[in-house]
């Protein structure tokens, strides 16, 4: 039952929607292929497998880095710990933005009033920068704080999106039922009312994800992040620091940006995608011309007869 | 009136709040700036010389809301302190030159990006089904999404390192005087090029597919059936009864990206070594040159909330409902 109907929501989720088809082939290749980084890569990404900055081959794919270390196997492995970031802080994000957004939407009155001050406060402050002064402060940080200081800092936009839907289910009739019939306030908010936010919470997680992979590639680019430590943003900052387009080993730096932007990329596709199931008018498709063809051959009869 | 009142007395406290934060974060963190300093100077540094630089940095002895006050005081009569990379330049003077740069470069850009970003939009979404429309916003989140420091390193090595089309460093031609000559201002603008390219790739996603969804929204509404069923024109509809409606929420929703477009220049000055706060940021990240950056996240803060207030002027005159 419950099958049939997700495959159901998928088939219509893909149907003339290259641009999910895309994402999702992307977002899942690159999943896979960094869960598997030890499978696929035969080299440690940690050793010294050749001489320093070797053009790509057929022994080492994708070229090695100054350091002689192979760049494959650096991007898969890398992959891991940048998505993980990704992931982590997206999902801190989206449980701060739901609890904010759905309380102040559902309570209302005073608890509405503090909690959106709080985040219209956070939300006009400039996060990336805020995010550079506090890891230069703390020093060089690992992928985890990077995730935290992320996590709890973005997750305003989110929150205010969710608020405001929240109202609008609120005033439903089927909410109203609900706390006629005596339903519990914790079960109305779970039951009744997150599941319609269901596209809005998973777009915004979404949105998170790709703001988190930019702002953690970033802070490593400029130096804040642990240099020790494998991950696309350090790759970068390795690369920049060994001025590797200079030197003309352009692999160097092209690998691990590609991956980022196209995770990204991916990332963004989907998200587009999600926010067309959530409000329908928005979607693009082959349907809109075919309907525009049926219109003008209507008009074209009409005007015949 | 009342609106524009409430709308400084927010940004107001919000400038507070900057300024709160960025007292302290200092005094958080284990260590300060100067025991950083001390530290780095490896012992060769008098005692007498430490204790000057503390309360030239604003770590006065005393209770913290001594310290607080102290710190509100210099904060304004515009005194940040000197710097410690260029000592003893104060900061003041070197963000005075720098920030120019800056404002250029996020100014033009995002004049460019509204331009096209909202003709696109529009176009898209009155051409539903379109090219346009299928695979613009595509695209361009498609594109928006790659980080700024990846836009800019792969511009950097495609446009100026490859095909030498554009310079590979500084804002303008080193060699020329700057001033007012025809030479001096096309190097200038030469230099430009690629970052504000930067820029646009990074923002325009956002004016696009936000006017395209806020258009398409609007579209829906009864007064446009009416505006066309008056018989008015495509063009006047499409501008006038739409766009005008569809840009409030757009406005709203890319002014806070204000700061991103500001964290994006840190990146691209870096890549392209231009002279503008962004990388007088990265600089002082380098050196550890504490008061720089904090005196760099609070000119980028104060900028932010500048143009989220002019955004809410320019809703005012979009919108006469909030005239009242």
């Amino acid at each position: 039952m419950f099958s049939n109907k997700f495959f159901k929501f998928l088939r219509r989720f893909y149907k003339s929607n290259p641009a999910a088809i895309i994402g999702s082939f992307i977002v899942a290749s690159m999943i896979l292929l960094s869960v598997f980084a030890g499978a696929i890569a035969e080299n440690d990404p940690t050793k010294r497998v050749a001489r320093g900055h070797q053009p790509p081959s057929a022994e080492l794919l994708l070229g090695s880095t100054r350091s002689g270390k192979d760049v494959f196997s650096q991007v898969l492995h890398g992959g891991k710990i940048s998505l993980l970031v990704a992931f982590s802080a997206a999902a801190i994000t989206t449980v701060i933005a739901v609890a904010v957004g759905v309380s102040a939407g559902y309570f209302g009155g005073r608890v509405d009033e503090i909690l959106m001050s709080t985040t219209n406060i956070v939300l006009v402050f400039p996060q990336l920068p805020l995010l550079i002064i506090i890891a230069a402060f703390v020093g060089q940080v690992g992928p985890l704080v990077i995730a935290l200081i992320i996590g709890l800092s973005s997750w305003a936009w989110g929150a205010r999106v969710i608020r405001s839907q929240t109202m609008a289910v609120r005033n439903k009739e089927f909410v109203l039922a609900a706390e006629v019939m005596g339903e519990s306030k914790l079960r109305i908010i779970f039951v009744e009312i997150l599941p319609n936010l269901t596209s809005i919470v998973v777009g915004g997680a979404m949105g998170t994800c790709i703001y988190a992979l930019m702002a953690e590639a970033g802070l490593e680019f400029l130096g804040l992040g642990d240099p020790t430590i494998i991950t696309w943003g350090t790759m970068l900052f390795w690369a920049q620091s060994n001025s590797a387009f200079i030197v003309g080993a352009w692999w160097d730096m092209v690998v691990p940006g590609a991956a980022i932007a196209i995770f990204g990329g991916g990332l963004a596709l989907l998200n587009m995608s999600i926010d067309q199931v959530a409000n329908p008018k928005l979607k693009t498709g082959g349907y809109i011309k075919t309907w525009r063809r049926m219109k003008a051959d209507v008009e074209a009869r009409r005007a015949a007869a | 009136m009342s609106f524009i009142l409430r709308r400084f007395a927010f940004y107001l406290v919000a400038i507070l709040i900057a300024i709160s934060f960025n007292f302290l974060i200092p005094r958080l963190m284990p260590g300060d700036p100067v025991d950083a300093l001390f530290a780095s100077a490896q012992g060769r540094m008098p005692l007498e010389t430490l204790q000057a630089y503390k309360e030239m940095l604003g770590f006065v002895d005393g209770p913290l809301w001594v310290q607080y006050l102290q710190y509100m005081k210099s904060i304004f009569t515009w005194d940040l302190g000197p710097t410690i990379m260029l000592f003893p330049l104060p900061v003041t003077e070197l963000l005075a030159v720098k920030l120019p740069w800056t404002l250029g470069l996020a100014g033009m850009s995002t004049v460019i990006c509204v331009m096209i970003g909202l003709v696109i939009g529009t176009f898209a979404a009155y051409n539903r089904g379109g090219f346009t429309d299928r695979f613009m916003p595509a695209f361009w989140a498609f594109m928006g999404a790659m980080p700024q420091p990846v836009t800019a390193l792969f511009l950097f090595f495609i446009l100026a390192l490859s095909w030498k089309w554009f310079p590979l460093s500084y804002g303008a031609n080193p060699d020329l005087d700057p001033g007012w000559t025809l030479e001096y201002v096309s190097s200038v603008l030469h230099h430009a090029v690629l970052p504000i390219l930067c820029m646009i790739i990074g923002g325009i996603g956002a004016w696009i597919f936000n006017m395209r969804n806020a258009m398409i929204n609007v579209l829906g509404e009864d007064y446009i059936t009416m505006a066309r069923a008056k018989g008015l024109s495509n063009r006047r509809v499409m501008t006038h009864y739409a766009a005008r409606n569809a840009l409030l929420p757009v406005v709203t929703a890319v002014s806070m990206q204000v700061g991103f477009v500001m964290a994006g220049a840190i990146f691209i000055e870096t890549v392209f070594n231009y002279p503008g706060v962004g990388l007088l940021l990265f600089k002082a990240l380098a050196a550890r040159d504490y008061p720089t950056m904090q005196a760099c996240f609070l000119m980028i803060v104060v900028f932010v909330l500048v143009f989220n207030f002019i955004a809410d002027l320019l809703n005012l005159w979009l919108d006469p409902r909030l005239r009242k």
